[in-house]
């Protein structure tokens, strides 16, 4: 890096010496050590030197006094009057601009100073490498390169080295360990620490009474085997990457394949995935192992932030897109960097690090690297959607067909809006998909306002039972207006703003202010609805429905209404048998309501038109609907003995079809990464603003300060995967320091509440310092040898005696005095549960927690589709939403406020630490929350099923189940008195509250 | 022995430090008070301000204020949606005359507008539209609209200067809050009770109430961050009072169980901890007691704060008609007294449904006419009371709204204006702002702050520092930097100042 510097200055000056021999004669006389050197150190290193870079500018390195500062380079070799060193010494006095400021000096540099200087650049601004400056910043701890520690232990050492290492330390401070915590402890501790959850009554039993010498290794073997200790852990690193189910900002639109990721972390820790191999493949697992669909769907990490829908697709503003992007691709490098490596590289956008040697240039390298990808939901290999989408073809085909058999032999009649969203009428249809009403084209996804609109040009539709649709403008009652593909017409029909928005749908439309009206929501519990937004017709092809159902006459029944906003917006409703008016609702609003329309259909009848015209005011809210459309028989049909046996086959037959499909699940689709068309140009940004690029296109880079690694990660023209590839292998390079010291530190963190540096996500200047350095470094270079298996590392850390001691000391303990925070560990640290294992422990507890594990996150919100969705908290209590935490589906904007109340990490931002508090709020929620109340009265009654209604007994089992330990007398004492004025219910609601409830310890 | 582990700067605010302060403090009591009481420990954990962990600090950081504040709390009448500064309080004669006109140029050529503008060059002036008149010794402009804040001019200070980045709700409204446009960061609110405290026993410190007027077609979101604590300790997140039912969630006990079964219930669980405490001695159980002890206050105290049948008819009518029905503004202005006469440091009132795209000549009035008289009522309020003295009240929005039409202008009951961040209007009252007074100006079209802007970061600076803090000082170190309110930036506006 230091070497590059005099080579281009040499280039530089030697161009110039071609140009002028006189001036560099007079060069000569110029000595960087004796003339320029002492200017700097007398004027410039206070503000621009190791302490402080104003202006981001350093001036006793000559690598940062040649990169300058925020307002570009100070020091142009051979032109000074380019250089804004020179100018910023020679302004005058009073000028804002004169370095030094006049506060500092008065009269700034002498005149031979400056032409001392100016004489300096104007010769090539040479600069020896004795005095290029050593960047002190460089020595610190983390960059250094992960050294042996081997040789620290004793000769012979057969004992856990953890132990060595903290006894140790705690010997230098006169200190000893605790002694071990007893058995109930530890099995509490363990089944928090690695499931989440606590032990059942049986468990604690079987360990406390295990003669077994090695019961203790015996039980952490059991619990890192099984599948909630996956669970578990990928909850930590999900903080450390903010993963969520929507997007946040303003339009915190659903993500609802980004569970897959979720799923793959959870699935990476129980198989025990080597971490280098992790890490590769969550940077870069897309180009590694395209056909591994494991690899894709572990690209989710770089998607898994929050991601601005306005900025980056909706505004028209170029500057905004700019601005939204710049965002993306900071916290997506943040993320990479912090959660890996433990790098603030984010500090680093505005100007050079403040603390940490990185400078700005290579921030934006970093930006290069992943320039060419953007976060979208993709499918995880062509392969497996092929597959899945013929599989699931071949029986929904299958499923329709049962259907159709059924509801013929049924006669419920068929269902229009089913049909517009391309079924059968018999539910087949797919919820809120749409007709194009200028094509009759099926769309799926959403719009606005239409351009391209003809009014009053019939469109044929493929759909067997649609005929067709149009864009109706009455023009006053003069326009003929097609409505079938036969060529009927009507007239008479009012004018219109010949306007359209979104399409036909099966269900609302795009932005519809409500599904309710009446007080029926018909996108719920069995109803249906047909959103036709003014201006809009379709035909429905009566004859072709009858040909189908072999029904002669029918009845069509609908609530019509108007579905958006109440107040003066109105629209005009027309229902037309062959082309004449048979139901008309002139001024239809909200306020109205729901109108029921009841026809007979003659069997003669060939085409059903239903139309909505926006009432002459435009538009805007004209969100009319056909909730419950249904064409009925007009006699219910008559079945003999034969077709009712017949039904029950077909009625079996479709329900285990329905059950294969359920099986087949969601398509294999996650929100990842994809490559962006063309791989843009990245500058740097001055001051960190996008419209204020500077410099030459940077090529894709990682960071010089460690020594033992090459930065480069490619040229310009290096593809988008191969950059994110080079990146990886370079955070996962055996060479670097950084990756093995801090995951060893989260994992320590993650089992002693604390790391062994502090701050485990700043590994810079301005983090922690390690409490046991030799430790850090001997379980970073364990790590290595243990082919970077977490399991075993953590099998290492459980096993300690470090880890096995007692929480418990008496104020007399010497550790209070000398390091009360227990950095030294000389006891293990109690702590409080996290949000999940709490609402985890409360289902666990009342005996109602639901193992299923995987898929789709569940939803405990109501889910309202709108311009920005809404959610809305409901109550969980069916056994679909009593799965664990980790499968919650997490919504950014809108959290599930008994969770933040339990300091639930706000996912917009990247979690190391969680906190804990405690508030009166959170006293409240776990006393009066619904779940709270409805779970304790589940744990009463699970009590009383398991030992009846014997005071005593119940007071014991009440202990075991939730603290994994029997009552003292005194407690029994209590417990009882309370039972009896207040019941088993109310005592159970206590315990949940009891302080020891949320401790571990 | 080595110091290696003794590493904090004991000034520098941090989550790491956070933990250092309260282990060291639990620890200090566990080893003094052994044999003191666990009733007395909990008491003296409670009260004096040693435990970090009594939610929020009751007496704030070390250092905090930083200054003498000339002002202890807050009250926020947020006007979501964007409020138009040309028809309520800039008056600007120059839009008559040239209604209807093609906007000259010099205006706004470069400048970035809301989506659905895009390109304002061509935009046609459109007139204010109700007349200004001036009132009191300050001759102030207000407009017809605004009839009881006109009142009121005297006594408040309209910044006419603002200017903010943003040109979209979300984010706007982010920026005013927390500096950042971006969600995830902590607002003012949080802020202040960080560094500050609380002031009273049974209420949390920042408290945030939403409204929004009836029949108002633009339906704005309240999301959670916009009282969020961000990456500060969820403690300090604002407290959000609900407009229907019990005010604070998880309140109200259920139904059959009565205040005594609470108590008894309460005692018991207080039991169970204390033996628990007697033998593991872990102070950190004294604090959770005491927070039982704090919701079961808060239990007792809500009833009686939201208990109007206290308050004089005449002020009651002070407030409006509507001051009576839970979640409408007037309601919440009543509110916001009662709660910081409680000792509530920050009061979040936000109303939606200033966003008046296409309804300016309908809606407008609706929004004028729901809280001007309330705003202007809790002003006279807290002045009677003398409580203005020693309490900032803010009245604005996000941005302000473009003098030029969105829509057709010989269409009127259609007339709009679109999001206008370049210039707007806010005032503000108390806390040691000049009464009186308007400050900053825009060009004569409204378009563009000509004189004394202020930017959003300034107005943060200048509250801040009203209430003793020195905006750059107070800081939580996250993501291997330190964060502020006003991130890089801001300026005190010394010249608003009493």
């Amino acid at each position: 890096m230091q070497t590059a510097e005099p080579m281009r200055i040499a280039l530089i000056t030697s161009a110039f010496f071609s140009l002028s021999c006189a001036q560099a004669l007079l060069a000569k006389e110029i000595d960087f050590e004796s003339d320029i050197q002492p200017i700097f150190l007398e004027h410039c290193y206070d503000c621009h030197g190791p302490k402080k870079q104003k202006s981001g500018l350093r001036l006793d390195l000559r690598t940062s006094a040649f990169r300058g500062g925020e307002e570009g380079t100070v020091i142009v070799a051979g032109k000074s009057g380019e250089s804004a060193l020179i100018a910023h010494v020679s302004a005058a006095p009073e000028d804002e601009k004169r370095m030094p400021p006049r506060e500092h000096s008065k009269d700034g540099l002498t005149g031979d100073q400056i032409k001392a200087l100016t004489k300096w650049i104007d010769s090539g601004a040479s600069w020896p490498d004795e005095f290029a400056g050593q960047d002190e910043r460089l020595s610190h701890w983390a960059w250094q390169p992960v050294t042996e520690k081997e040789t620290l232990l004793p000769e012979n050492f057969t004992a856990n080295p953890v132990d060595f290492f903290v006894r140790r330390k705690l010997e230098q401070a006169g200190l000893t360990m605790s002694p071990e915590a007893d058995r109930r402890t530890l099995i509490r501790r363990l089944s928090f620490d690695l499931h989440g959850l606590p032990p059942t009554p049986k468990e604690v039993e079987s360990f406390v009474n295990d003669p077994d010498p090695l019961a203790y290794e015996k039980l952490v073997d059991r619990l890192l085997e099984s599948p909630h200790y996956g669970e578990r852990f990928a909850r930590h690193w999900l903080d450390i990457a903010h993963y969520a189910d929507t997007h946040g900002f303003e339009r915190d639109k659903r993500r609802d394949s980004a569970w897959r990721y979720r799923d793959y972390v959870i699935s990476v820790f129980n198989q025990d995935k080597p971490y280098d191999q992790f890490l590769r493949e969550q940077i870069a697992g897309d180009v590694l192992s395209p056909d591994d669909s494991e690899a894709v769907v572990a690209t989710g990490f770089l998607a898994a932030g929050p991601w601005d829908f306005v900025g980056q697709v909706e505004t028209k503003s170029p500057l905004l897109r700019r601005s939204a992007r710049a965002l993306d691709l900071d916290d997506m490098a943040t993320q990479v960097m912090t959660a890996t490596m433990a790098m603030t590289v984010n500090c680093a956008r505005c100007h050079d690090h403040k603390l940490d040697p990185i400078s700005q240039e290579e921030y934006y390298q970093l930006w290069s690297v992943f320039a060419g990808v953007k976060r979208e939901e993709r499918v995880i290999s062509e392969a497996a959607l092929k597959e899945y989408e013929s599989q699931k073809e071949t029986l929904m085909e299958e499923r329709d067909r049962l259907d159709f058999e059924i509801g013929r032999r049924e006669g419920k009649g068929f269902d229009l809006a089913d049909i517009v969203g391309g079924g059968n009428g018999l539910g087949t249809g797919k919820f809120r998909r749409g007709i194009d009403v200028r094509s009759a084209a099926v769309q799926e996804r959403e719009f606005g306002r239409l351009g391209n609109v003809k009014v009053n040009q019939f469109k044929p539709s493929k759909f067997a039972f649609i005929d067709g649709v149009v864009i109706p403008d009455g023009q006053d009652g003069k326009a003929e207006i097609p409505v079938s593909s036969t060529g009927m017409t009507v007239t008479g029909l009012p004018s219109t703003s010949g306007e359209a928005w979104d399409m036909i749908r099966n269900g609302p439309v795009a932005s519809q202010h409500s599904n309710e009206l009446s007080g029926i929501d018909f996108t719920k519990g069995g109803h249906s609805l047909i959103g036709l937004h003014a201006n809009a017709g379709i035909t429905f092809d009566l004859e072709a429905i009858r040909k189908a159902s072999g029904i002669e006459e029918m009845r069509f029944m609908t609530l019509a209404g108007y579905f958006g906003k109440e107040g003066a917006m109105q629209a005009d409703v027309f229902v037309l048998l062959d082309g004449k008016k048979v139901v008309e609702l002139r001024g239809l609003k909200r306020a109205d309501g729901a109108e029921a329309v009841d026809l007979f259909l003659p069997a003669s009848a060939r085409f059903l038109t239903l139309l909505s015209l926006d009432g002459g005011n435009g538009i805007g809210h004209d969100q009319v609907g056909f909730g419950d459309a249904r064409l009925k028989p007009e006699r219910p049909a008559r079945l003999t003995p034969k077709e009712q046996a017949l039904l029950t086959q077909l009625r079996s037959k479709k329900s285990s079809m329905e059950e294969k499909i359920a099986e087949l699940g969601d398509p294999p689709r996650v929100y990842a990464v994809v490559p962006e068309e063309e791989l843009p140009e990245i500058r740097l940004l001055r001051r960190g603003d996008t419209e204020s690029p500077i410099g030459a296109p940077l090529p894709p880079g990682a960071f010089a300060m460690l020594e033992a690694l090459d930065p480069n990660l490619g040229s310009l023209e290096t593809g988008q995967g191969e950059r994110r590839v080079a990146l990886a292998n370079w955070i996962t390079d055996s060479e670097n320091p950084l990756t093995s010291r801090v995951l060893v530190n989260r994992l320590w963190h993650w089992l002693f509440g604390q790391g062994i540096v502090n701050t485990p996500s700043d590994f810079g200047l301005g983090g922690d310092r390690p409490s046991h350095p030799e430790l850090l470094d001997w379980l970073a270079g364990e790590f290595a040898k243990r082919e970077w298996s977490i399991k075993s590392m953590q099998r290492l850390l459980l096993t300690s005696e470090t880890y096995r001691q007692d929480s418990r000391f008496s104020g007399e303990s010497s550790g209070v005095a000398v390091d009360a925070g227990n950095r030294l560990l000389w006891r293990q640290n109690p702590s409080r549960i996290e949000a999940e294992a709490i609402r985890d422990a409360v289902l666990t507890v009342s005996g109602k927690l639901n193992r299923k594990r995987g898929g789709p996150g569940f939803e405990t919100f109501d889910y309202k589709e709108a311009y920005a969705p809404i959610y809305t908290y409901e109550t969980a209590d069916e056994p679909a939403l009593w799965r664990r935490s980790i499968y919650r589906y997490l919504v950014r904007t809108t959290p599930d406020r008994f969770m933040t109340t339990l300091d639930c990490p706000d996912p917009a931002n990247l979690t190391p630490t969680r906190m804990t508090t405690t508030t009166a709020l959170q006293s409240l929620a776990l006393y009066n929350n619904e779940f709270m109340l409805l779970q304790a009265r589940y744990f009463a009654d699970r009590v009383e099923k398991e030992v009846g209604s014997d005071p005593e007994k119940q007071v014991t089992r009440c202990f075991a189940l939730a603290f994994g330990r029997e009552p003292s007398p005194e407690e029994v004492a209590v417990a009882r008195e309370f039972l009896k004025a207040e019941g088993l219910f109310l005592f159970c609601r206590s315990l949940f509250n009891a302080n020891e409830f949320v401790y571990v310890d | 022995m080595s110091d290696a582990w003794k590493l904090f700067d004991p000034n520098a605010p941090s989550p790491v430090r956070d933990n250092q302060d309260l282990l060291n403090r639990r620890h200090f009591f566990g080893k003094t008070a052994t044999g003191i009481g666990g009733a007395a420990l909990a008491s003296l954990l409670g009260r004096d301000g040693f435990s970090a962990d009594i939610p929020p600090r009751r007496t704030g950081l070390p250092g905090v204020p930083h200054r003498d504040a000339k002002a202890k709390r807050v009250i926020y009448l947020f006007q979501n949606g964007g409020p138009t500064h040309v028809d309520l309080f800039d008056y600007k004669p120059q839009l008559s005359k040239l209604h209807g006109q093609k906007l000259p140029a010099g205006y706004v050529e470069g400048k970035r507008f809301s989506t659905m503008t895009g390109k304002a060059d061509g935009k046609l002036v459109l007139n204010n539209i109700e007349p200004f008149r001036q009132y009191g010794q300050s001759g102030a402009w207000v407009s017809d609209l605004m009839p009881h804040t006109g009142a009121i001019a005297d006594d408040l200070c309209f910044l006419k200067g603002m200017h903010t980045d943003a040109v979209n709700h979300a984010p706007a409204i982010s920026f005013m809050l927390s500096g950042a446009q971006i969600p995830g960061r902590p607002t003012m609110g949080a802020w202040l009770t960080y560094g500050l405290g609380i002031e009273g026993d049974n209420l949390p410190g920042f408290v945030a109430m939403t409204s929004i007027s009836k029949g108002t077609s633009c339906g704005q979101i309240f999301y959670d961050f916009y009282w969020g604590s961000g990456f500060l300790p969820s403690r300090y997140q604002g407290a959000k009072f609900r407009g229907t039912g019990s005010p604070v969630l998880y309140l109200e006990n259920p139904d059959g169980m009565s205040p005594k079964m609470r108590r008894n219930m309460l005692d018991d669980l207080a039991e169970l901890n204390q033996l628990k405490y007697d033998q593991a001695g872990d102070p950190e159980i004294s604090t959770r007691i005491s927070q039982y002890e704090m919701a079961y206050r808060m239990q007792t105290s809500v009833p009686d704060l939201t208990d109007l049948s206290d308050e004089p008819q005449h002020v009651l009518d002070m407030y409006g008609p509507d001051v009576k029905e839970q979640g409408t503004f007037a309601y919440n202005c009543l509110m916001s007294r009662r709660l910081i006469e409680r000792g509530v440091r920050f009061v979040q009132c936000m109303h939606a449904g200033w966003d008046q795209h296409n309804s300016l000549t309908t809606e407008l009035y609706n929004q004028c006419r729901d809280t001007d008289q309330a705003s202007a009522a809790l002003v006279k309020d807290l002045k009677m009371r003398g409580l203005l003295e020693d309490t900032i009240v803010i009245w604005g929005g996000e941005f302000g709204r473009t003098p030029f039409i969105q829509g057709d202008i010989n269409n009127r009951p259609r007339w709009g204006r679109d999001h206008h961040p370049y210039a707007f209007t806010s005032w503000v009252a108390g806390g040691g702002f000049k009464p009186g007074m308007s400050f900053g100006s825009s060009d004569d079209l409204g378009v563009n702050v000509v004189e004394d802007p202020v930017h959003v970061h300034d107005f943060q600076a200048t509250l801040l520092h009203q209430l003793g803090i020195d905006h750059e000082k107070l800081t939580y170190r996250f993501q291997g930097r330190r964060f502020r309110l006003t991130d890089v930036h801001g300026h005190v506006v010394n010249e608003i100042l009493a």
